[in-house]
């Protein structure tokens, strides 16, 4: 699904990621974890497509196609989607039409036709109902004063309206009451099938006992140190980064 | 090279009829001199290639509608009409009230009318307008008549080096009302320059409402001043939208005469290619308790140039004012500009001023939120765009006025 070699990213200046290895079967679910700061979040902006990043070496294959290659919307049409840790607030779009557009983004790069008005209401449903995403917020602008757990709710719905083959998500769970991180899990497990992909990052176990990772691997200084199997991240619950 | 001030009027005609403005006017033109760059209000919107024509007036002659353009710029809007093409009335696709209270005509069918404006003094552009207007709207409405309809003023230009000046008057009565829609339309084909000026009366109490939308074709140089004088307790709202134009220059001037008065005056812009778009627009609150509110918003795309000037003076006694002005652009592509200055002078001291300029480009995170779900660029900046200007399209009170400057910016920007 997923083969990342060697990976060296930076911004500006700022060497962040520095050979960045991981394979990333179908079906699977991967949890990185690692120190503040350890370039995370780096990973999926540049997984993505995010501008602000130059990549300096390395390979992305992503399900048989280059994935540097390509750019940020195409991506998503290959089936890439990014739980992002901070959603951006859109004034004056509403999440409906974003979403509309989104949908039929995708559907005419698969040669389909823009989707029928009554079919993309019954999915908005189903998928709303899925992360339990409050009716009023779909009609608002894109994020806009939504509350932390909303707007990770709303990540979570729309990556159930686009049904991506890898989704990565960027703490999706910080800021999240217990109740919306159960929420949030179980509309994250419906969707776990075994030709989809997660790669989960997070600083807390806590979500891990939700989503049970395959793998969990420990980024730091740009690289991945350690893999390991679900335990690894109770282990590093307890015992902190420093022992690596 | 440039042609020279007086050649530049020699085929203007003027129509008999207010005689004594026209050879003030006249005077004026003689004195005044053309605006170059060294002149501070015209320093970003030369004029120079404007003189290198040698363009004509055009009478009644030969009118013949042109089949593409509808006499009725905003379709299904239940509504008065007058039309005017290259500056001369159309009587038979004119359409006008009839009530009590409500006096409506052609400028020209009205024996006098005492403009209190003194741009013509000020502007050689405004003398010219002084001296050659050809016609324009007359409206009165009295004292507690509320217009039932809005009244669209249409004027077309079509054929080459054209001349057209038009001068519209409207006067509201204590406690009256009236909506009226501005549209300028011109053909590919055309060319020239359309002059035009707008003076309003708006009597304590009453309201005036006027949406103006600039959609033009061809090379056009167009002058639009607006002169409006807000007494006690009236309200104004004026949005001006530029949907399409060569080169335009709206001048707005809103005086507040009397206590309390309420003025909301919105636009927008969005250049591409060579066009240019000037917006300078002066309010001025000399009485307490006013309050104004200012929002313009412009994408200047291509090689295309805006300009946005926002003067907002609070005189001493004019305490308790509360005065709002954002101006907000973005730069699209490289080889556009923007020049925008917001001008306060404040001298009272218990007043509520906030004012915000800013220039920018596309909110990069939020392109990028939008393409990470699968949007193609094109698409992404169109919602944006969309977002951003629909929030100013949004203050038009109308249904079918909104509908088609959306239609038409959607159409010319490809929004789907
Ligand atoms: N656009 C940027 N410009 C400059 N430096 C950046 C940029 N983006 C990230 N960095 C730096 O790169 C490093 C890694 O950042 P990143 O956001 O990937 O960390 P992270 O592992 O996601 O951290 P956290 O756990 O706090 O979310 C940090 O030192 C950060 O300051
Ligand atoms: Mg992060």
């Amino acid at each position: 699904m997923l083969k990342i070699k060697n990976l060296h990213a930076k911004a500006g200046e700022t060497e962040i990621l520095r050979g960045l290895n991981l394979e990333v079967g179908p079906g699977e679910v991967h949890a990185i974890m690692g120190p503040n700061g350890s370039g995370k979040s780096t990973l999926a902006s540049v997984l993505s497509g995010r501008e602000a990043y130059e990549v300096t070496d390395g390979f992305v294959d992503f399900d048989g196609v280059d994935l540097l290659d390509m750019d940020a919307s195409d991506r998503a049409r290959e089936g890439l989607f990014l739980a992002f840790q901070y959603p951006v607030e859109i004034p004056g779009v509403s999440n409906m039409n974003f979403m509309k557009a989104a949908v039929n983004g995708n559907r005419a790069h698969a040669g389909l036709d823009p989707i029928k008005g009554t079919d993309f209401l019954q999915k908005v449903k189903e998928c709303a109902s899925l992360v339990e995403l409050d009716g009023r917020l779909r009609d608002r602008s894109v994020n806009e004063g939504f509350s932390g757990g909303e707007k990770k709710r709303n990540e979570i719905f729309q990556m159930a309206m686009l049904q991506p083959k890898l989704a990565v998500l960027d703490e999706t769970d910080s800021g999240l009451d217990i109740d919306a991180l159960r929420v949030v899990s179980q509309g994250v497990n419906a969707m776990r099938s075994s030709d989809r992909s997660f790669i989960v990052i997070t600083h807390y176990q806590r979500l891990l006992d939700y989503i049970v990772p395959d793998f969990v691997h420990v980024l730091s200084g740009g690289k991945i140190v350690k893999t390991g199997g679900k335990e690894l991240a109770l282990e590093l619950e307890t015992k902190g980064y420093d022992w690596i | 090279m440039t042609g020279s001030k007086e050649s530049f009027t020699l085929n203007f005609k003027a129509p008999e009829f207010s005689e004594e403005l026209r050879s003030e006017g006249a005077e004026f033109l003689q004195d005044l001199p053309v605006p170059n760059r060294k002149t501070e209000r015209w320093k970003y919107s030369p004029i120079a290639k404007l003189l290198n024509g040698s363009l004509k007036t055009f009478g009644s002659e030969g009118l013949v509608w042109p089949e593409e353009i509808l006499p009725d710029p905003v379709p299904f809007l239940n509504s008065y009409r007058i039309v005017f093409r290259n500056g001369t009335y159309v009587s038979s696709l004119s359409d006008f009230p009839v009530a009590e209270g409500v006096v409506c005509s052609p400028l020209s069918e009205v024996d006098s009318v005492e403009f209190k404006n003194t741009y013509h003094r000020k502007e050689w552009v405004g003398a010219m307008n002084a001296t050659y207007h050809q016609d324009g709207l007359f409206l009165t409405v009295d004292k507690n008549v509320i217009l039932d309809r809005p009244i669209v003023v249409h004027h077309l230009t079509d054929g080459s080096d054209t001349a057209s000046f038009l001068r519209h008057f409207i006067s509201l009565g204590e406690g009256a009302g009236a909506e009226v829609v501005v549209w300028c339309s011109a053909t590919d084909a055309s060319s020239g320059m359309c002059n035009s000026l707008l003076e309003g009366h708006i009597a304590s109490n009453a309201y005036l409402v006027i949406d103006k939308v600039c959609n033009e074709g061809g090379e056009i140089f167009k002058f639009s001043h607006e002169h409006l004088i807000q007494e006690r307790d009236s309200r104004l709202k004026i949005n001006t939208f530029t949907v399409k134009g060569h080169w335009v220059r709206n001048e707005l001037e809103i005086l507040a005469v009397g206590a309390g008065t309420d003025s909301v005056f919105n636009g927008t812009y969005m250049p591409t290619g060579l066009e240019h778009v000037d917006n300078h627009t002066t309010m001025d609150h000399a009485h307490p308790n006013g309050t104004s509110s200012e929002l313009y918003r412009g994408i200047v795309y291509g090689k295309s140039t805006a300009v946005f000037n926002g003067k907002v003076f609070v005189r001493k006694d004019a305490q308790k004012v509360n005065a709002f002005q954002q101006n907000s652009n973005i730069v699209a592509d490289q080889g556009a500009t923007i020049n925008a200055k917001p001008e306060l002078e404040i001298y009272a001291d218990d007043v509520k001023c906030s004012h915000g300029c800013t220039v920018g480009q596309f909110d990069k995170e939020a392109l990028f939120y939008l393409k990470s779900r699968g949007i193609g660029t094109d698409e992404a900046k169109a919602l944006l765009v969309k977002a951003y200007v629909g929030d100013v399209i949004s203050s038009v009170d109308r249904d079918e006025v909104r509908n088609e400057i959306v239609r038409l910016y959607s159409e010319r920007h490809g929004w789907e």
